[in-house]
């Protein structure tokens, strides 16, 4: 046990860690979306389907209770890890900052944003919808009250923070094939194609709903 | 042609250092890039000043003593070639050219130029080895290794050691390195047996000897002076999550 501990605590092992978490936040994602997207719909078919998610009552707190342990581990070992390459690293030379891309060099800063974002996230969305409704619908919270896109501010929060995610996922979600040896495979070729949904059409998905409710439709 | 060195001129690990400019003259393009500092370094000992440390020994590209930075890139700007292998028509007349030393913590600087990768010694003599049988070298084919295994495995023993891959990452990460030696013996049914441990010891040497942990941005690569790929570092994770789920299964019974 004590060499599984090790091994896991290497810096390949937490890697490993932040591979799996990684992608199964933005598998969750995916559902989270999918349950988004019913604000398109109209206002009854999004407040039905909360109600529905909530019916699964137990369920959906396990559920919860695992996302935070991801995100929680998640950033607790890009944090340690992040300090330990900042120690094994001054400059890579006075003249030059070397060759590595934007995506990779700001991912602690982008997952920090993030982070940022989830925990107000949690604090306003995920608190109204479950203790604090006052009599208002679920949609109206999102679509006009101030914790949601009735506030410019929130709104543009949301717009960064969900781009800068996406941001985090093109680095992140090509790191973890590497991370989990899908490279050199003959799944690699797979796993390259359905990247993109993860880092750039799911967000833009998300990105649409504050652009439609939060700007678009007070203007038209 | 005419250059305008600025090299980094630092006495030990304890002193501070800094660039010194120094100019060279009529010096032909076709020589190699030591061949020009063994020239600076004969006029500096001629002048009684100190001449500049740097490290050689092949001088052919296959040591790995070799490397520096020459404006900011390990081995400088030709790819796939060391140090040793440059040759001054790889820059143009009246170019500025700066040297500095690797810069890791893992690799402290000895003098000017040169710095000491002990660190990577380590990590080799943790788990880069195999065992065989003394004696006789065996019939050629008595082990038959597939020609695929056998070319991957010849692409991963090119790596020279020269710590080229750690100056370029931004975290000084070993894993280019560690993960080519790893790849290089668990390809190869002589390796298998020292297999199943290997790479967590080399890991968990490459970890406390310092070096920073893969972020997986491929600079490293692109810099290598033996085109040592990425696959080698995922080859290394796919061993090591096959490793650590050995010492779990073994650990439960
Ligand atoms: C909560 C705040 C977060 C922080 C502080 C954070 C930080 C980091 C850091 C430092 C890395 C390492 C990047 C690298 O290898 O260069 C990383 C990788 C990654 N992140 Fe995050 N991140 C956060 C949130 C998220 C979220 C919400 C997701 C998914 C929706 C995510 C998905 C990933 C993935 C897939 C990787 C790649 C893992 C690997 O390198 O193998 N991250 N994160
Ligand atoms: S992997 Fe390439 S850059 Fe790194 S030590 Fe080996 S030869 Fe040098
Ligand atoms: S001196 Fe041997 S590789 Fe350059």
């Amino acid at each position: 046990m004590q060499n599984l501990i090790t091994i896991l605590t290497s810096s390949v092992g937490r890697k490993i860690l932040m591979a799996i978490t990684g992608l199964s936040l933005a598998l969750f994602m995916a559902f989270h979306l999918f349950g988004n997207l019913f604000l398109f719909v109209g206002e009854a078919a999004f407040n039905s389907y909360v109600e529905k998610l909530h019916k699964l009552g137990f369920l959906i707190r396990i559920a919860e209770f695992f996302l935070v342990l991801f995100v929680m581990s998640h950033a607790y070992s890009g944090i340690l890890l992040w300090i330990k390459n900042r120690k094994a690293k001054k400059v890579i030379s006075s003249y030059s900052k070397g060759n590595t891309s934007g995506a990779a060099k700001y991912a602690a800063f982008t997952g920090s944003v993030v982070f940022i974002f989830l925990a107000t996230h949690w604090s306003t969305f995920w608190y109204k919808f479950n203790f604090d409704l006052q009599g208002m619908s679920y949609y109206y919270v999102v679509t006009e009250s101030s914790v949601g896109f009735g506030s410019p501010i929130v709104s543009i929060f949301y717009i960064v923070a969900i781009a800068l995610l996406g941001y985090h996922l093109k680095h992140g979600i090509a790191s973890a094939g590497q991370t989990l040896g899908v490279v050199g495979t003959k799944y690699e070729s797979i796993y390259n194609n359905i990247s993109a949904i993860f880092w750039f059409w799911i967000p833009l998905g998300f990105i649409s709903i504050p652009i439609w409710f939060g700007f678009i439709v007070r203007v038209i | 042609m005419n250059i305008n060195l600025k090299v980094w001129r630092q006495k030990s690990g304890e002193n501070k250092g800094l660039l010194k400019t120094y100019r060279l003259e009529n010096i032909d393009p076709n020589i190699s890039f030591l061949e020009m500092l063994d020239i600076l370094n004969i006029k500096l000992v001629k002048e009684k000043n100190d001449p500049v440390a740097f490290d050689h020994d092949c001088r052919e590209g296959i040591c790995g003593s070799c490397g520096f930075m020459i404006n900011g890139r390990p081995h400088g700007p030709q790819k796939a070639t060391t140090v040793c292998q440059l040759h001054m028509r790889a820059f143009n007349n009246e170019d500025d050219i700066i040297l500095e030393p690797f810069r890791a913590k893992s690799f402290p600087v000895i003098k000017d130029l040169s710095v000491n990768r002990k660190a990577f010694d380590k990590i080799i003599s943790s788990g880069g080895y195999v065992s065989t049988n003394t004696g006789e070298a065996p019939e050629a084919n008595s082990t038959i290794i597939e020609k695929e295994n056998a070319d991957e495995a010849f692409l991963s023993s090119a790596c020279i050691g020269c710590g080229a891959c750690v100056a370029a990452c931004k975290n000084s990460s070993a894993m280019l390195f560690t993960s080519a030696k790893v790849s290089h013996l668990s390809l190869l049914p002589q390796g298998k047996e020292e297999g199943k441990d290997r790479v967590t010891k080399m890991v968990a040497t490459m970890d406390s000897e310092g070096f920073g942990a893969c972020t997986n941005t491929g600079a490293c690569s692109a810099e290598c002076p033996k085109e040592i790929g990425q696959i080698n570092i995922a080859r290394l994770n796919q061993e090591y999550i096959l490793s650590s789920l050995f010492s779990f299964l073994k650990s439960r019974k």
